[in-house]
């Protein structure tokens, strides 16, 4: 398919979808000003995020690295409105407002299983487009057809729990890019895959994130896929300690 | 590790350990309430049967035996609390002058009664005018003569000349069948009917008008000993029975032939123990349901819980846990359940009891109790053990690390279904309940005489077959359609899903096993609450009728003998508050051929105004056509079967009866044409009698006197209104109200607080339909909330989230209702044919208590419809815990 085409479709959703989802062209997607996110109180309080102020572009492709239970994951699901922020502000200028319960806004792929057992592969991968209001019918044509681009059209009638590891997180890649977003969210998409279908993973990911002119953070402990996008944030108990991008490391809150 | 696993347990699965203890509590509480409701029940029974006989044992005296040694034999036996010794004489009959005429009698009895028999024998003779001191007449007797106390009756003495008599008082003899009973005699050769005419003399009396006579032919006269006992008897009727025959036949030994004993006790509690047979009866078919319908529940919370287990046990094994270790961890499981829902249990049965009954012990004794207590204690952990440990064990041996992986397996058909089995049970619940309804089926069998007692209990198989055949039908029912009928469902799920009505669907089949499951829990707690619920809805409207048959009417004025009251007397008792209708019921004795049997005088037009006649009472024709042939033809009568059968009528058969004419007090025959079959009619007794109309009756007797009047109050006041009528009529009439009515009559079974027991089985029935809606949906949903964020993640609105599991809630609520309500329906209609023996009379039709079916349907509904929304509202923005599973 073309990048033309495929940017018709993407905005043919955008359409759909309905146009308050659709990005004020030059805002950034999301705004993050001195967040912090902690959990229970008192001395077992842990601080999972703290002091962090960032802000993600359209197309903006950003890695973002540090070891477990740095904080990866939590700013992940604060950048995509699934958890609120015990201080500071998250805000997402471009997307007119809190994207939860607005499917076709930002795509996540989660780190574990996420697909739903009570549903065969298709039917997994076309529901963010049936939530979207999209007819059934059409939405597992666009789920196909992601499918397809992931080259597991062949698993479309399988059971989530027929299906590998790989297997399952290809589907669950294959059900973000269905959804067309303008904000990529990914959790360590390829901590269960190897070497070759990670990158393969990695490489569509990159590719739809262009097509769609969406922006794209992965996070990640693999520098190989961190290497493959244009700035790389490192996180360490809980604070972005260092971004550095293809011109050059610096240190602190990223602008 | 087993605390540390515990510690787990508690902390991070209370809720489901919770969920899972009310559902064995909930069978704890039903077992030691319906336990302990069981055996107080059967010792009141005891205590009333032993209470309701005023002479516990007669003991006739062989001729020629030494009167005085037996007294004292009879006075020194265990528990004899009193023995006095009682003269019976045969007369030729009785004469009185009266009014101008003299009235004359068939041979009679006379008793010879001691000083004090009154006092001690309580309750065995009712004085209903006069003074009880001196010479008494049976009231029977006194309206055939004529007399009241004042008057002069000469006594019939074969072979020498009469002797006369001053009448003191008009007694009733509450128990005259007992009281002149053929002792020795087999049931089948004791008198039909007691004596129509009797007197009771003083001793003293009785030995100066029956002395000469003794001399003469002492074939005449026999002497008995009636014996009070203590009534300290075992709490079961069926043990007392057994004690008080054993003793019997004790002193009849040492009595070594001088006398016989007519056990009246021994016959009470034979009655009695009969009906501690149906009461047990009762508790199975009524109570089992529950406890099991309890233990499926528990089953199903802890199943609901199933994969979490199945996955943490593969971690435990992987981790190195041996089979030993995961067995005891799985009894730890099981042991917090039981322990937890035991103790829970016990102590909701106590409040139960407190509340059904005002006491926690339910009455019974406190061995009773604890033996109560500790059982349902048992099964509570029994069920615990079945419902958690029996599948972790089998997952332990059957399933491997890799397999316990797999959270959703290819749906197979259930071998059950595969097999046929629902539709086996089904076709042999038919079958068994057609053989055992058929013909004179009875299920309790207790005769008279013999300490043997037994229950048909195949007669429970037609009912639990049909309960568990249609669970499984229902089942089969909910699975196909959610496997094979998705485009229905889709259409069906559309009014919540919208959109997403497909994708529900799809995730509805998919989940048929979970869903099918909740729906036949609802189905079978829905059909165990309509069954329990018509049922005793059809037993106290047939207690109902069984008091109104017995008293007739609210109030029954009934005047005493000698008393002469015209119809128009009603309208004095119009004039009295409360009063709403007053009927007067003509109350005759007229002989069929040489059997005096009671006739009844209606006005066709109005006595189903102040009465209650049911289609049952008759044969041949409804109510309303019975009475209306009275109207239409007033020389037609109506008769029961026994006289029918006897006396080999067709309808329009001419029948003479004599009646005593109101101006001769001759008895003259009065023509009657046989126009139908009464089986049953209000204040007359249950074998013999006529149904007329009252203005023939008055018309060819020319006496319109009545014999009651039945009142209507409207239900309201009846008490008080009752008193006010006997407290302008004074001593000249009886009153007696439906209220006393209710608590005197009919077996022990209806006189047990069965009230009480209603409340409990509803509120039970009520807890479980709506633990087997709304717990065990929750529990699924809960089980499933991981799928729920997952969909939130994906940009699920709450209103989409809500949809989904209202879809699911709206199939559990429908389905299970829609199904339960056809085999509750099926299985009141079987319990009321199989239990029949319970009820007195047989009920027209069932009974259906409609407000308390559609607060169990609301409750069960609203119960799985709140907790499918509690399950989306948690949904809408994922728990954190769910999140980081991702």
């Amino acid at each position: 398919m073309s990048r033309q085409s495929q940017a018709l479709q993407s905005i043919r959703f955008q359409e759909l979808v309905g146009s308050r989802n659709a990005p004020a062209s030059d805002s950034a997607l999301v705004s993050c000003e001195d967040v912090a996110r902690t959990y229970g109180s008192g001395l077992s309080a842990v601080v999972a995020v703290h002091g962090v102020s960032i802000t993600i572009n359209p197309r903006d492709r950003v890695a973002l690295v540090g070891p477990s239970g740095s904080g990866k994951s939590t700013l992940l699901h604060l950048m995509a409105g699934l958890e609120r922020p015990t201080s500071g502000r998250v805000s997402w200028p471009a997307l007119e407002g809190d994207p939860t319960g607005r499917p076709g806004l930002v795509g996540m792929v989660f780190q574990g299983p996420s697909l739903l057992p009570a549903l065969d592969v298709i039917e997994n991968v076309a529901l963010p487009l049936v939530l979207a209001g999209m007819v059934d019918a059409e939405a597992q044509s666009r789920a196909a057809e992601a499918l397809e681009r992931l080259d597991i059209g062949g698993l479309r009638t399988k059971w989530p729990e027929e299906l590998s590891g790989g297997q399952a997180q290809r589907v669950a890649v294959a059900r973000v890019l269905a959804g067309r977003p303008v904000l990529i969210l990914a959790d360590e998409p390829t901590g269960q895959l190897d070497e070759a279908t990670g990158a393969h993973v990695v490489d569509v990911l990159v590719e739809a994130a262009d097509e769609l002119a969406a922006a794209l953070v992965v996070s990640t402990h693999d520098p190989a896929v961190a290497a493959r996008l244009e700035s790389i944030w490192r996180m360490r108990d809980g604070a972005i300690k260092s971004v550095s991008s293809s011109h050059a490391d610096s240190t602190g809150g990223a602008e | 590790m087993i605390g540390l696993w515990t510690r787990g347990l508690v902390l991070r699965r209370g809720g489901r350990l919770l969920a899972a203890s009310a559902g064995v509590a909930i069978a704890v509480a039903l077992l030691a309430s319906l336990g302990a409701f069981l055996t107080a029940s059967k010792s009141t029974m005891t205590q009333r049967a032993s209470s309701s006989v005023f002479v516990d044992w007669q003991v006739q005296l062989a001729s020629g035996a030494d009167a005085a040694a037996a007294l004292s034999t009879v006075a020194a036996a265990p528990g004899v609390r009193a023995a006095l010794p009682v003269s019976f004489g045969s007369t030729s009959g009785f004469e009185a002058t009266t009014g101008g005429s003299t009235q004359t009698t068939g041979a009679g009895v006379v008793l010879g009664l001691p000083p004090g028999y009154a006092t001690t024998f309580k309750g065995s003779i009712r004085l209903l005018s006069g003074s009880l001191d001196g010479v008494l007449i049976a009231q029977q007797t006194a309206a055939n003569l004529h007399v009241a106390p004042g008057d002069t009756i000469t006594v019939g003495r074969p072979g020498i000349a009469p002797a006369k008599v001053q009448i003191a008082g008009v007694v009733d003899l509450p128990q005259a069948d007992s009281l002149f009973q053929k002792v020795g005699a087999p049931p089948q050769s004791q008198p039909v009917a007691p004596p129509d005419n009797v007197m009771l003399l003083p001793q003293q009396a009785f030995t100066q008008v029956f002395g000469l006579l003794e001399a003469v032919r002492p074939d005449l006269i026999t002497q008995q000993i009636h014996v009070s006992r203590s009534h300290q008897l075992p709490p079961d009727p069926a043990s007392s029975y057994t004690a008080i025959t054993a003793a019997a036949h004790n002193l009849e030994a040492q009595l070594a032939g001088a006398g016989l004993v007519g056990d009246n006790l021994g016959a009470a509690l034979g009655g009695a123990r009969k009906d501690a047979l149906y009461a047990q009866v009762l508790f199975l078919f009524l109570g089992l349901p529950g406890a099991i319908l309890a233990a499926v529940l528990t089953a199903a919370i802890a199943s609901a819980g199933g994969v979490r287990r199945r996955r943490e046990q593969a971690l435990l094994r992987a981790r190195g846990a041996s089979l030993r270790q995961l067995v005891r961890l799985a009894w730890v499981e099981a042991a917090l359940i039981g322990l937890t829902g035991g103790a829970l249990g016990l102590l909701l049965a106590r409040g139960v009891g407190r509340w059904a009954f005002g006491t926690s012990s339910f009455g019974a004794t406190s061995s009773e109790t604890l033996r109560w207590t500790v059982g349902a204690f048992v099964v509570g952990l029994a069920i615990a053990a079945v419902s958690v440990l029996v599948p972790s064990i089998r997952d332990f041996r059957q399933s491997t690390v890799a397999g316990a992986r797999v959270v959703l397996r290819r749906a197979r058909s259930p071998w059950w279904m595969r097999y046929g089995v629902d539709l086996m049970l089904l076709a042999l619940s038919g079958l068994l309940f057609w053989v055992t309804s058929r013909g004179d089926y009875t299920l309790v069998i207790a005769p008279e005489g013999v300490a043997t007692i037994s229950v048909d209990y195949w007669a429970f198989l037609g009912p639990a077959l049909l309960w568990m055949g249609s669970g499984l039908f229902a089942w089969r029912l909910a699975l196909l359609f959610l496997a094979h009928g998705k485009g229905l469902l889709t259409r069906l799920v559309r009014p919540l899903t919208g959109q997403l009505a497909s994708t529900t669907a799809a995730g509805m089949s998919r989940q048929r096993t979970v869903l099918a499951r909740s729906v036949v829990l609802v189905a079978l707690a829905f059909s165990f609450a309509g069954s329990t619920a018509v049922f005793n809805a059809t037993y106290q409207q047939q207690a109902e009728v069984d008091a109104r048959l017995t008293n007739g009417a609210d109030i029954a004025v009934t005047e005493s003998p000698g008393v002469a009251v015209g119809p128009d007397a009603a309208a004095a008792l119009m004039s009295i508050p409360g009063v709403r209708s007053v009927e007067p019921l003509q109350h005759r004795f007229a002989y069929v051929g040489a059997d005096l049997q009671d006739l009844y005088g209606v006005r066709p037009a109005t006595v189903a105004g102040a009465t209650s006649l049911q289609n049952a009472y008759f044969q041949g024709g409804t109510a309303a056509e019975m009475i209306a042939r009275l109207a239409k033809v007033p020389d037609s009568i109506l008769v029961s079967d026994e006289t029918v059968k006897d006396f080999q009528l067709s309808l329009g058969d001419l029948i003479k009866l004599r009646l005593q004419n109101g101006r001769t007090k001759q008895f003259t025959a009065v023509t009657f044409h046989y126009a139908g079959i009464a089986k049953e009619f209000p204040t007359a007794p249950h074998d013999s009698f006529f149904v007329a109309n009252a203005d023939y009756i008055a018309k060819a007797t020319s006496d319109s006197t009545v014999g009651t009047f039945l009142v209507d109050a409207g239900g309201q006041d009846i008490r008080r209104t009752a008193a006010a009528i006997q407290g302008k009529l004074g001593p000249s009439a009886t009153v007696t109200d439906i209220t006393s009515t209710r608590a005197t009559i009919g077996s022990s079974l209806t006189s047990v607080d069965l009230a009480g027991l209603t409340r409990v089985e509803l509120a039970f029935a009520l807890v479980l339909a709506a633990a087997a809606g709304g717990l065990v949906l929750a529990l699924g949903l809960a089980e499933r909330r991981r799928t729920f964020a997952i969909a939130s993640v994906l940009g699920a609105s709450a209103r989409q989230l809500r949809g989904l599991v209202l879809s699911e809630a709206a199939l559990v609520t429908i389905g299970g209702l829609a199904a339960g309500i056809v085999s509750g329906w099926l299985l009141s209609q079987m319990l009321v044919k199989v239990l029949t023996g319970v009820f007195d009379p047989a009920p027209e039709a069932v009974v259906v208590p409609w407000s308390y079916l559609a607060v169990t349907a609301a409750v069960a509904g609203g119960a799985v419809v709140l907790a499918a929304l509690m399950a989306a509202r948690r949904s809408s923005r994922p728990a954190v815990e769910e999140l980081r599973e991702l």
